[in-house]
């Protein structure tokens, strides 16, 4: 029974890896969705332990001219994510001979999330987008598929930093007087942003170098601009 | 006739010289066979009326069922073998809850009847190029033709399949024996501005021109899919009563 | 009841290891340069070992980490050409797709928990465009002007951005990667002051021969590092 090339695997050995295959890249994505407007943006930062191997990274996807996918967490993953989300969003458009909705791409990502339940893709994603009525709306998930619609979302390492000022600026929650609710306009919606991963880029080693707005409405379909941030 | 065929009639993959694919030419003769079916697009929604045969007075009515639930908005009606159909509905139903499941939103019509059709040419659930499963394959095309209505975000819509997997749309369309006749009858009959209720009366009538009993409500079958509900309902033996008297108050 | 099997064996560490790589794109090519140890561990194994490789006319590949897993990559690549050969059809893989090939590769292999142990750099130059892209043992895959692995992203990359211009011509990247090597040299333990510069130009691919860096011992800081106290805490 025994043979020399033989070797008695115990428990340990075969449930502990040796390779961990998972690395932080960081990244921070903001998403808002307005009355007749969407605003989805990430940061271009790599940043790797204290290193930043690279500044210019494209962390969005526009999946058609109403739907763009945001995705924090480790590259590689998101990358791969993103490649496969286009790929059926394509199939989905030529079968179904229909645009790609909103809350389909929800679906589909939640699903493609837990496929991986127990080797996931390590991700922080928004979704961002107009819904059927031209509303904008955002989407935001935890690495595994679980996801809530919502009107205003952060996710990646500046969350902490950042998800509670858009809760108090978006959303005028936990205001001091009860002041007269006011929506934001997309110029006020951009120009928020812009200073939230400012603010976040200060204290947050994984946000800065860059980020990139894509801005979606039913007239234009997707813009997308480029606003620097701090390199340090 | 038939002797010019043979040998080119054996194997299902197997064209004559003239192009032809016997085996799914004569599954479209057993459709010829089948109860009659019509299906007929309105704005209003889409009717689907067929005949049941009942060849004994102790044959169970209800027990022959020939239309059926793909998904709450699709229904369809068959014509033929029907133990083939049960195969190709299954397969629908699993697609239509499989695109539920993955995009969170209706399946639109078409793409449905695509995704039946593409079983109707493979002849069956197995995979080809696995070897496992090739005994699990059909060995030969279903001998069934179907008619798809539902209504998606395009509006209602109305589709006819064939043993060959094509599909095509028709606003009113007729299978089975009667279909020659049934197809000619709602031609002459047939507008767009028709009612629901219109398309109803016209169906049944349509049935009773070709079938050799007397309509009934216990040896046909309605249903519909309505525009505003979205929902494929088959109809009770009194909503089927209540057409069939329809049916004769406008004809006296 | 003990359970016996023959283990599946995965790379958990590398042994035979290559040290830093590092890219720089200019206006008429890119160059990328790596030095000639092979380490086993602290030992420097094989100093004159190639970790440039030339894959097409217009597309070079510098790889650092496990030796054995760089050849395993050069296997492939080869595989790869030679298939593109044998269609002989003129296309040959561009760097762009070369790049997120190995991408691919690294990214399946990492997700088997059975990892490539590598940095990958690939440059090229194909229809006036230089192409410089990287790719890691986690299958992440990025492009930039200017790239270093390992050890060298710590100290040869601030040096490289501060010396990059868009306007680079190809004989000046390769004076800014010499001096780059000459800094790793002196401070990663794992270098060595032998090199290669390898180029993608209009002219096609060239890897030099290897040579090696002077160098200059004689500095203050060197002589008597304590005197370095004086100006930084490190």
């Amino acid at each position: 029974m025994w043979k020399e090339s033989s070797v008695v695997a115990t428990m340990a050995s075969l449930q502990r890896p040796d390779f961990m295959p998972y690395q932080n890249n960081g990244g921070t994505v903001v998403a808002i969705g307005g009355e007749d407007y969407c605003i989805v943006s990430a940061t271009t930062r790599l940043g790797l332990g204290f290193a930043i191997p690279t500044r210019n990274v494209c962390r969005y996807s526009i999946l058609n001219n109403r739907v763009v996918l945001a995705t924090a967490g480790m590259f590689a993953d998101t990358a791969t994510l993103h490649k496969v989300i286009k790929a059926r969003v394509k199939i989905y458009e030529e079968q179904q001979d229909k645009p790609f909705g909103l809350h389909s791409a929800a679906q589909l990502l939640s699903n493609t999330l837990y496929y991986r339940r127990f080797f996931p893709y390590y991700t922080f994603n928004v979704l961002g987008g107009l819904d059927e009525d031209g509303q904008g709306f955002v989407y935001g998930f935890d690495a595994i598929g679980s996801g809530e619609k919502v009107k205003v979302v952060c996710n990646g390492t500046g969350q902490a930093l950042i998800q509670p000022i858009l809760d108090n600026q978006v959303e005028k929650k936990q205001q001091y007087e009860n002041k007269q609710i006011t929506k934001l306009s997309l110029q006020e919606a951009v120009d928020l942003i812009k200073d939230v991963f400012t603010s976040a880029g200060e204290r947050d080693i994984y946000t800065g170098d860059a980020i990139d707005i894509c801005i979606i409405t039913k007239e234009k379909g997707v813009l997308v601009e480029t606003f620097q941030l701090k390199q340090d | 006739m038939f002797l010019t065929r043979s040998e080119y009639d054996r194997g299902v993959n197997t064209f004559s010289p003239e192009g032809r694919l016997f085996q799914v030419e004569y599954a479209m003769e057993a459709i010829k066979l089948g109860s009659t079916a019509v299906g007929i697009q309105t704005a209003e929604g889409v009717v689907l009326a067929v005949e049941k045969r009942l060849s004994s007075p102790l044959l169970e009515p209800n027990s022959v069922e020939k239309l059926v639930e793909i998904d709450e908005h699709v229904g369809c009606a068959m014509s033929g073998l029907v133990a083939d159909a049960r195969t190709m509905i299954e397969h629908a139903r699993v697609e239509a809850q499989n695109h539920r499941f993955t995009f969170d939103e209706a399946m639109p019509v078409e793409s449905l009847t695509q995704a039946t059709c593409d079983l109707a040419l493979r002849f069956g659930e197995g995979v080809e190029d696995d070897e496992d499963k090739e005994e699990e394959m059909m060995s030969r095309p279903f001998g069934v033709s179907l008619l798809i209505a539902g209504v998606d975000n395009k509006g209602p819509a109305l589709f006819y399949t064939d043993p060959s997997g094509t599909y095509i749309r028709w606003l009113a369309k007729a299978i089975g024996a009667g279909a020659e006749g049934a197809q000619s009858a709602l031609q002459e009959a047939y507008y767009k501005s028709m009612t629901l209720k219109e398309a109803e009366t016209l169906a049944l009538r349509t049935l009773r021109e070709v079938m050799e009993e007397k309509v009934e409500s216990n040896n046909v079958e309605v249903a519909a899919v309505r525009t505003d509900t979205k929902k494929f309902v088959i109809y009770t033996e009194a909503q089927v009563k209540e057409c069939l008297s329809r049916l004769e108050n406008r004809d006296s | 009841m003990q359970l016996v099997v023959d283990p599946v064996r995965h790379t958990t560490s590398p042994l035979v290891t290559g040290g830093s790589v590092i890219g720089i794109k200019c206006s008429d090519g890119v160059v990328i340069a790596a030095d000639t140890l092979a380490s086993y561990g602290s030992l420097a194994r094989f100093q004159n070992f190639s970790r440039l490789l030339k894959v097409t006319d217009s597309c070079l590949l510098g790889g650092g980490g496990e030796i054995s897993d760089f050849q395993e990559i050069q296997r492939l690549l080869e595989n790869l050409t030679t298939q593109d050969f044998c269609f002989n059809d003129e296309h040959k893989k561009s760097p762009r797709s070369l790049h997120q090939y190995l991408g691919r590769v690294l990214y399946a292999q990492r997700s088997r928990l059975n990892p490539f142990w590598n940095s990958l750099i690939v440059g090229g130059y194909v229809q006036s465009q230089s192409f410089l892209g990287m790719v890691d043992l986690y299958g992440t895959t990025f492009e930039s002007e200017v790239l270093a692995s390992g050890f060298g992203v710590l100290l040869g990359l601030p040096l490289l951005r501060k010396a990059y211009r868009p306007d680079l011509t190809v004989q000046e990247g390769i004076k800014i990667v010499e001096e780059v090597y000459r800094v790793l040299f002196y401070r990663d333990a794992r270098s060595i002051n032998r090199i290669q510069v390898a180029t993608a130009t209009v002219d096609g691919v060239t890897i030099s021969e290897p040579y090696s860096l002077e160098t200059k011992w004689d500095f203050k800081g060197f002589v008597n590092p304590r005197s370095t106290y004086d100006e930084s805490t490190w």
